[in-house]
């Protein structure tokens, strides 16, 4: 039986409770109250725990966690300080904090007050029929609210609905989501989400519809600067980084709809940002990627691992101030208000000759020919392709993502996303593909450091010889995947559904060899 | 699933106290366990102050499944629960004997509940029957309780006897002493006697104590209020061996 969660606007008492209670059976009910404590409600920054229906406290040293779909409670002590949910103790909050991110930390939503009660239904020999557990919880001086849960106990249905019953006389409602609570409390949720839901419009003119694009995502990438200031998690980075990936991917692919020169001046001034970030970007991901690197090498080469990482943490640290004060100087902010104001309105940017072109003819125009682009590439694949090449594809095909997604609001979503789909796993080989790329140059850096030099260089040199030629196979079957999974993508059914989206009608397949 | 059954010939032996905490203890070691009260007494239940089921017939439990999963109770103990006896388990063996193989109905029934459970104790009734011998037949390992007193281990020699003239499983019986009072002479020398003849005896013993006989009174596992008295302590090691021999696994 479905446990029932709910939501209390105002507060419950034992009192309240029995004045529900039926005369016949007989039941006795149970408070337990506990004590009324200062408390912190904690979400990440792109509200995880909220959206999947979780609510995270923190009371005094302890954590506690309430699942709104099983109204399950959990606890477990709670980390010094704030680190990412991944480098958390092992626990059984954690484990389901890790379902939500594991790279992402956790942050004060809001500062509350609240009281745990652990009730109970006892039938005249005082056996427990039904348990239940009660949050008060208050906000200021908001009135106090509540919420809980009441979880059946196999064979005693009738007396689960008997207090679901007086529950719901008390004023109880069913609750599956945090929205009840966030509102009850008062609580405005943080508006951001790296991938938004754009509204674009078919005949509107592409130069609008761009310029829309890359206030959006400029807007976005900046909601991260104060997190990668405070260096509060990694993913504040990598999602700045995402967003102005985006804005200058955006500059870059949609050619002729923007002054070429205004456009190239631009897309140089978001390069130049983008290259202050590189180096700690690459220590993130070096650093994340530290369990991986270990299960990979040989425990002989471990202590050579030790030496590489610390001296990576150190360097980070260095990248970190870097980044830090360049987010914070005047002239990044200043170039910052600048960029807003050019991507606020189209007409702060000189037109290109498409400027004019409809918004739904020049997507069409633009995803088929990078289609037509990774499909070109790809047909030439074979075992002895060159690296280079399949990097080159990886990049098409990330091209082509990203103007299907920039533009999809364009297009029936569910056609749209099924192509989306099928590119996904395509780019999930290549992807794999490159991160062999990066492990074996990663490697070659290793090789090239202090630790391969000493006593323990042979040592070091060997295992990773060992592990690179590992490497470099898994990369030869990757390959294999990627020519399968490309055959799938350049196949007729697919091809039918880009022709179906995107060919218009006044024969854009100008050289008639699209999509043959 | 494990069926540890809890099993003697004799009756006041303490074999429902030894159901009821060898349960409690399995549940706590975070085992889904389901105490099975085969006992027309009910005193399983009683101990649990869960009722007896009213609406679970002798055929219904070997013949409708539904029923009998819709009889369980949950304890108030965590992944505990209970599948209360009623009065007309006394006559389980007249209709066992009406029905087609029928030293192996108990099994087939308790198949209903797999999924649900990875341990289940049988409290059986004292006595060889047809019931017991579908709990032999059941049962992975049969825990017995003997007093070291003569007419307990002529009970235990019967059960072996019978075991082997009805082509049962011998080694699935794990003997221990019970209710042992050190403080007499006869209960010494029968456990060293004891000790010799059957290798399969689990080392610890239950110490007679008066914390087991309240059981009654706080209708609740002696562990649950008397955690550190000796008895509380013997259950756990017997707990820890039985899951060692009857590879109990999470």
């Amino acid at each position: 039986m479905e446990p029932f969660v709910y939501f209390l606007p105002s507060t419950l008492s034992l009192r309240k409770l029995r004045q529900h209670l039926p005369l016949e059976p007989h039941y006795q009910v149970i408070l337990e109250q506990g004590e009324m404590q200062g408390a912190e409600l904690l979400d990440t920054f792109d509200n995880g725990l909220f959206q999947a229906a979780r609510l995270l406290f923190q009371v005094d040293r302890q954590l506690l966690l309430l699942d709104l779909q099983t109204g399950q409670l959990f606890e477990q002590a709670a980390p010094a300080g704030r680190p990412a949910i991944g480098d958390m103790a092992k626990g059984p909050v954690v484990d389901m904090l890790l379902e939500v991110s594991r790279l992402r930390s956790l942050l004060p939503v809001v500062g509350i007050r609240m009281r745990r009660d652990e009730g109970r239904v006892l039938d005249d020999e005082g056996k427990t029929l039904v348990r239940f557990y009660h949050l008060t919880i208050g906000r200021g001086r908001r009135k106090f609210m509540g919420m809980g849960c009441a979880q059946y106990l196999r064979g005693y249905s009738e007396a689960y609905s008997d207090l679901w019953q007086w529950l719901e006389n008390c004023g109880a409602m069913a609750c599956q989501n945090a929205g009840d609570i966030y509102s009850g409390l008062g609580i405005a949720l943080r508006q951001y989400c790296v991938k938004p839901e754009l509204e674009l419009l078919p005949q509107t003119p592409v130069k609008e519809s761009v310029t829309a694009i890359l206030g959006t995502f400029l807007k976005i990438g900046r909601q991260n600067e104060q997190g990668v200031i405070a260096d509060i998690d990694t993913e504040f980075l990598h999602d700045y980084r995402v967003c102005f990936r985006k804005v200058r991917s955006v500059l870059s692919l949609c050619t002729g709809v923007f002054d070429a020169k205004d456009s190239a001046r631009l897309k140089e001034h978001l390069a130049a940002i983008m290259r202050t970030t590189n180096g700690l970007r690459d220590l993130d991901v070096y650093l994340l990627n530290r369990a991986e690197y270990y299960r990979l090498v040989p425990p002989s080469a471990h202590a050579g691992l030790q030496i590489l990482f610390d001296s990576f943490a150190q360097k980070r640290k260095g990248e970190q101030k870097k980044v830090s004060s360049a987010m914070q100087s005047k002239g990044y902010l200043r170039s910052m208000e600048n960029l807003e104001k050019i991507f606020a309105v189209s007409d702060n940017i000189k037109s290109g000759p498409q400027a004019e072109v409809s918004s739904l003819t020049f997507a069409r125009r633009l995803i088929l020919k990078r289609y037509r682009k990774v499909c070109k590439t790809g047909r030439d694949l074979d075992e002895t392709t060159p690296d280079q090449v399949i990097h080159q594809l990886r990049i098409h095909c990330k091209k082509l993502r990203y103007l299907m997604e920039f533009f999809a609001p364009l297009f029936p979503s569910g056609e749209i996303k099924k192509l989306i789909r099928s590119l996904k796993l395509l780019q999930d080989n290549l992807g794999n593909f490159n991160d062999y790329s990066v492990q074996q140059q990663f490697l070659e850096k290793m090789l090239a450091s202090d630790i391969a030099s000493g006593t323990k260089a042979m040592v070091v040199a060997h295992s990773i010889g060992a592990l690179t030629a590992m490497l470099h196979q898994l990369q030869g079957h990757e390959r294999k995947q990627i020519i399968e999974n490309l055959a799938g993508f350049d196949s007729l059914d697919i091809r039918d559904s880009f022709k179906e989206l995107f060919l218009t009608e006044e024969g854009a397949d100008e050289d008639n060899s699209l999509l043959q | 699933m494990k069926i540890i059954a809890c099993y003697s010939n004799k009756g006041g032996v303490g074999k429902t106290a030894t159901s009821v905490n060898l349960a409690y203890i399995s549940a706590m070691s975070g085992y889904r366990t389901l105490l099975c009260d085969l006992d027309p007494q009910g005193a399983s239940g009683f101990y649990f102050r869960v009722k007896p089921s009213k609406k679970l017939p002798h055929n219904t439990f070997f013949d409708d499944v539904g029923k009998l999963v819709s009889a369980i109770r949950a304890s108030d103990y965590e992944k505990l629960d209970l599948l209360p006896a009623n009065l007309t388990y006394r006559d389980f063996d007249i209709f066992l004997s009406r029905m087609k193989n029928k030293r192996s109905r108990l099994k087939k029934a308790l198949k209903a509940v797999d999924s649900d459970y990875q341990v289940i104790i049988l409290d059986c009734p004292p006595n060889i029957s047809l019931l017991s011998e579908n709990v032999f037949k059941a049962a992975d390992k049969i825990v017995v309780p003997v007093i070291p007193s003569t007419l307990s281990v002529r009970t235990l020699a019967q059960l072996h006897t019978f075991f082997k003239d009805n082509n049962y499983q011998v080694k699935k019986i794990l003997p221990f002493f019970s209710m042992v009072q050190q403080s007499k002479k006869l209960h010494r020398e029968t456990m060293v006697a004891l000790q010799k003849e059957y290798k399969s005896l689990l080392e610890d013993y239950i110490p007679f104590s008066t914390d087991v006989e309240k059981m009654g009174v706080h209708r609740a596992p002696v562990l649950t209020y008397a955690g550190k008295d000796q008895a509380s302590i013997a259950y756990r090691t017997i707990w820890s061996d039985i899951e060692k021999k009857a590879k109990i696994k999470k």
